[in-house]
Order: structure tokens, then sequence, then C-alpha cells
């Protein structure tokens, strides 16, 4: 059984976000990049899968230079080769351009599963795992928090509002998108970071997915990205420590709380 | 606008909330309306939607759409809009609409946005405003071509309450049969800690960074006050807490009379779990952090510090 993950590259959760000068995007030149935490779940699935049984774990991304860092993190968690796209006809795609990258190379695999996080954390988009389920023609289920193999078929549990889940069956191969919390993520080990200096990395073209800078080219742009507007904003506590604490404690006086 | 496909959805028999803040949503942009119902036997909810302004409704209505599946859903609006040619067409943002929008737009090789909470009419052209970054910052977008999909925040627009005299018409479907199967729908373990009737919550998220700090910094503050502890998704999801003390869209709904959200960003999944409390106090070092938009009492300090201080002050004065 194969299983292609897709991980995407995005800045550290503790990364201190600045708008960029344009206005549109953020400055993202001396931040710290991490795997998208809903695309950790997606892999440690998949390596659960892999330990259970018989599978290899290949790991595809679309991003610069950088993403290698994710892809050798992912290699050394377990996973046995990665495959990163990049052109730069990729930078100011959207998500059907994405899509389309990433559809091009599962056309190429050939996967039994495909597992994705079920958003970025940046961009919180949620776009282009149904977006690839379709390109690619595969059944997909969003949002999975429990999945199980039975007799080549896969049952999902996918989570909806309010504390219920709904229970979905679906045959091999299929695309799922995974919702936090599925599992326990193992850490890379410092023997896995060690093996997977050996492991197999490939870079690929658009040209090498047989695509063009046109078949990428972008519907939807982000014109201006900004902070929002306040509102009415909280009352915002001054002084020092000492102060700020008596005064949110008055505060809780007055409602009637003490 | 000159015409927008609306995608219904039916909750519980009856249509959603959510559809009616879609209806007010393209009544605002202009143009025509036309709707599309899916489910099975569900013409009585089509004849609702078109009496409560959905314009002229498509029903696509079989016993294959009694649940929700992609396959089927995304037939029935593929054919919708081949049919009335819409320019732009909206859904919800919930787990069905996010689920079928993006394999629409993929098929239709159309431009899409998701959880927008703002659409703007400037002529002909459309901008469309959602959050980024856990609700960090806003951006604005275009998307070009036709039709432009997006998937609507619910909860962002106020629903559409006059009434109208529309039509509705039945839409022709595929037969063929869902590739995914539907089984069953269930609910999540309950548990015993019932955050709904407590007076004030403290909810602890990622910015307590260890799981040691709920006991050491948080329980504390939560003791002081008589307060019932709540966290936000990551701690749960990281086994800190069970999930029963999760407060958000997939979490408890929450609105006690006080509720101190402390190293919680104010994603809007953990917003719609809370906003509703009677007055809200933030604590977070970031004085960007979305949370500080919807609380009533701002405190931008480190929590390791300010925690501890705000338990003792609390603590006195219930003593003195
Ligand atoms: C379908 C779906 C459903 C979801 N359901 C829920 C839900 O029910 N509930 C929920 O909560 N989330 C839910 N989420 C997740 C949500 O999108 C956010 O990821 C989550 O709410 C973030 O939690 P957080 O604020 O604790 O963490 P973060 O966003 O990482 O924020 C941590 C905060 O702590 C602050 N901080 C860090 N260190 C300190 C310090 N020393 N002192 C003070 N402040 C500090 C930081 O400034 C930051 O603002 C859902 C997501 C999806 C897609
Ligand atoms: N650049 C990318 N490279 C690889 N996978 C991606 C990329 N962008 C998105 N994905 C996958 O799609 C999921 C949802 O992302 P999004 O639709 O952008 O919110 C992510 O969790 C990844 O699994």
């Amino acid at each position: 059984m194969k299983i292609l993950v897709c991980v995407k590259q995005v800045p550290h959760k503790d990364a201190r976000l600045e708008i960029s000068s344009d206005e549109t995007w953020i400055q993202d030149e001396s931040i710290k990049f991490e795997i998208n935490a809903y695309d950790t779940y997606a892999l440690e699935e998949a390596l659960r899968i892999k330990d259970a049984g018989e599978a290899e774990v290949v790991i595809l991304s679309i991003g610069p230079d950088r993403a290698i860092q994710a892809l050798r993190t992912a290699l050394g968690m377990g996973a046995d080769r990665a495959i990163l796209v990049w052109d730069d006809a990729l930078a100011g795609t959207d998500s059907l351009g994405i899509a389309k990258a990433l559809a091009a190379v599962a056309k190429a695999e050939q996967p039994d599963l495909i597992l994705t996080g079920l958003m970025a954390d940046d961009t919180n988009y949620s776009l282009t795992p149904p977006m690839l389920a379709e390109l690619t023609q595969l059944p997909h289920v969003t949002a999975v928090v429990k999945e199980t193999q039975q007799n080549g078929d896969i049952v999902a549990e996918r989570e909806l509002e309010g504390g219920a889940l709904e229970v979905v069956k679906l045959p091999r191969p299929c695309l799922l998108s995974i919702q936090t919390g599925m599992n326990d993520v193992r850490y890379a080990s410092l023997k896995g970071i060690m093996q997977a200096k050996k492991k197999p990395l490939e870079t690929k073209s658009l040209a090498d997915l047989g695509l063009q800078a046109s078949d990428v080219a972008p519907k939807v742009t982000l014109e201006k990205i900004f902070l929002p507007p306040r509102g009415k904003g909280a009352e915002i506590v001054e002084g020092s420590i000492d102060e700020i604490a008596t005064q949110v404690v008055t505060k809780i006086k007055e409602l009637g709380l003490l | 606008m000159a015409r927008t496909l609306i995608v219904a959805e039916i909750q519980n028999g009856a249509l959603r909330e959510a559809t009616l803040e879609l209806v007010a949503l393209a009544r605002k942009l202009g143009g025509e309306l036309v709707s599309l119902v899916i489910g099975s036997e569900v013409s009585g909810q089509a004849e609702t939607l078109a009496k409560q302004g959905g314009g002229k409704v498509l029903l696509a209505d079989s016993p294959k759409l009694a649940n929700y599946n992609s396959d089927g859903w995304a037939d029935a609006i593929q054919r919708a809009v081949s049919a009335e040619a819409p320019d732009l067409v909206l859904i919800s943002n919930t787990p069905s609409g996010w689920d079928v929008a993006p394999k629409v737009a993929a098929a239709l090789d159309a431009g899409i946005i998701t959880d927008v909470f703002d659409i703007e009419n400037e002529g002909d052209e459309l901008a469309f405003t959602r959050r980024l970054f856990n609700g960090k910052f806003n951006g604005r977008f275009r998307i070009t071509g036709s039709p432009r999909i997006a998937t609507i925040q619910p909860g962002a627009t106020a629903a559409y309450e006059g009434s109208d005299g529309g039509s509705v018409e039945p839409l022709e479907i595929d037969s063929a049969p869902p590739r995914s199967e539907f089984l069953e729908i269930r609910m999540a373990e309950a548990g015993g800690h019932d955050l709904s009737k407590a007076e004030i919550i403290v909810s602890g998220g990622r910015g307590l960074a260890k799981p040691e700090n709920f006991d050491a910094v948080l329980k504390p503050l939560v003791d002081a006050l008589g307060a019932q502890m709540g966290a936000s998704r990551p701690v749960v999801d990281a086994g800190w807490l069970p999930h029963e003390y999760q407060v958000g869209s997939s979490g408890q709904l929450v609105q006690p009379k006080l509720y101190v959200a402390v190293g919680i960003s104010g994603a809007i999944q953990h917003l719609v779990g809370m906003k509703s409390s009677n007055y809200i106090l933030a604590i977070n070092k970031d004085p960007d952090a979305p949370i500080f938009e919807i609380a009533d009492l701002g405190v931008v300090q480190d929590l390791f510090e300010f925690v501890p201080k705000l338990a003792a002050k609390v603590k006195s004065a219930k003593g003195g």
C-alpha cells in the first residue's frame, strides 16, 4: 500500500508575524517555519498504518527551498521518501493551482490513500484537499478524527458540529483530510534524523510535472492583508502588574462575582 | 451582481439559520437570486425558502441525498450552475459546505474563497473579506472568471427576515450512487464536566505551554474565583485535558457571567463557543491577539507573571 501525505510548511506558531511592506502577505524572510500542525496528524496516521502492516509513506510538498526542512523532519519521523515541487510560477498561484500541481504528482504516484491536513494554519483556507480529490477523481472526506482499514475500504469518522460525528465508508483509493487531535504525533528521533539524510528527496519543477505556468495562473488574488479593525475592542488595563491585578479584581467585584 | 445562486442547508429537518444569512447577503449584493435545496423529501423546506426570500428555488430531491455526501451534493450544485449560469455561488461554511464547495470549484475550474465574512459590491467587482492566520489578520480578495464561489461564515450576516413569493422547480440529478457510503451519525461521549451552567469559567490555551501549568498556574486562579476550568482545542488535542473541557465550535458552547481566556488567541472556532458570555477578560502577551476584539477587559501581560498575581489578589479580596 502506498500513502501520499501532503505537507505544507507554514510559519511557526510562535513566530512574530508582521505585515509585509507591500501589504499583500507577511514578512517571512527571518521567521521560523514548521510543518502545518494539521499535517503532522496526517503524517502520524500514515506512519501508524505503516507500523501496523506494510506501507510506503511518500511526503509531497509544494514550496520554496526552505520547505526541504519540513520534508527532512517528516522523513526523520519515519516517512520513506519525499517530493518537493517548486517553480517561480507557483509563488503567486491560488489553491486550485496548488491542487493541480499536487494532482499531477498524485497521478504519477498512484497512491492507495492520500492524507492531507484539514486546513493550513497560515491561510486557513481548507480548500486544497477536496480540490485534489476532484482533480484525481477520488472520493474524499474532510475533518477526519478516526480512520480504520477494513478489507480494502476505509471507515472514517468526520467531525461535525456540537460533538456529532459522521461515520462513512469509502473505497480505496481515496483522500482523507485530517482534523487535529486524531492521534499522538511522534517526534523525529535522533536515529530517525540520521537515517533521514539517506532517504530519497526529489525536487521537481512544473515542467517535470507536465504543467505550464498558465495552468496554475491564479483566479483568486489576495489584494491586501491588514490588522482587523478593533471595533469596540477590549478596554486594556494599563499600569504595573500589581496595579493591573488590582483593577481586574475591582472589575470582578463590580460584576458581583467576588 | 447579475445573478447569485445560494445553496441551502437543512439541519434537523429545518432550514439552517445560515441559509437565511446567505439570502440576506445575496439580496444585499443585488441582482437575481436562485436557491438550491438538496435532500430527500424536502419539498416543504423548499417551499419555505421560496416564501422566505429565496427567489426561484431549485429542488434536488432524491433518496440518495437523504444524508450529506460530496458526490451527490457536488453533482446537484454543478447542475444548478449549468442551468442558471450564476455569477456568484454562495455556500455556508459548515461541515458539508467546506467539504463540497472546493470540489465544485475544481470541477468548474472556478475561483473560490472560503469562510468569507463580508462581500462588498464595487460596481461589477466584488471584494471578499476573510480572516487569515487564525484571526490575527484580515485579507481582502478578488476572484476573476465566473462563477465566483464563496463559502460564508455562519453568523457573519443577519438572517433575512422578509417574506416573498418565490417558486419551486425540480432539478434533475445524476442517479449514480455516491462513492462514499453513509453509515451513521453518532454523538461523542459527553463526559461529566458540564460547563454550560458555570457562573465563571477560566480557560487556558496553548499559551500555557505545558500540561503541568494547568495545575500550577491556572488552577489557583480557578479555585480562587470558584470557577470551572475550560480549554481551547490544542490543549485537548495534546491530551493535556479531556475533550469535555473544550470550549468552541467543536466543544461546548458556554455563556457564563465571567469568561477568562488565558493564553488563548481567539480563533473564530473558539470565539463561537464563548462570545455570548456576559463579561470576557482576556490575558495574552500579544496586544494584537484577536481575542481582544471581543473581550470587555484586556490584560497584555505574560500570563506566567500575571495569573499568579491575580489569583493571590482574588484570594485576599475574598478573605478580606
Ligand atoms: C473545524 C474546526 C473546529 C475547531 N474547533 C475548535 C474549538 O471547539 N475550540 C477551540 O478552541 N479551537 C477550535 N479549533 C481550532 C482553532 O482554529 C485554533 O487553532 C485554536 O482555538 C487555537 O487555540 P489557542 O488560542 O489556545 O492557541 P494559539 O492560537 O496558538 O494561541 C496561543 C496564544 O497564547 C498567547 N501566549 C503564548 N504565551 C503566552 C504567555 N506566556 N503569556 C500570555 N499569552 C501567551 C499567544 O500570544 C497566543 O495568542 C477548531 C478548528 C477547526 C478547523
Ligand atoms: N503547498 C502545499 N504543499 C503540500 N500540501 C499542501 C500545500 N498547501 C496545502 N496543502 C495540503 O492541503 C491541506 C489544506 O490546506 P489549505 O487548503 O491551504 O487550507 C494542508 O493541510 C496540506 O495537507
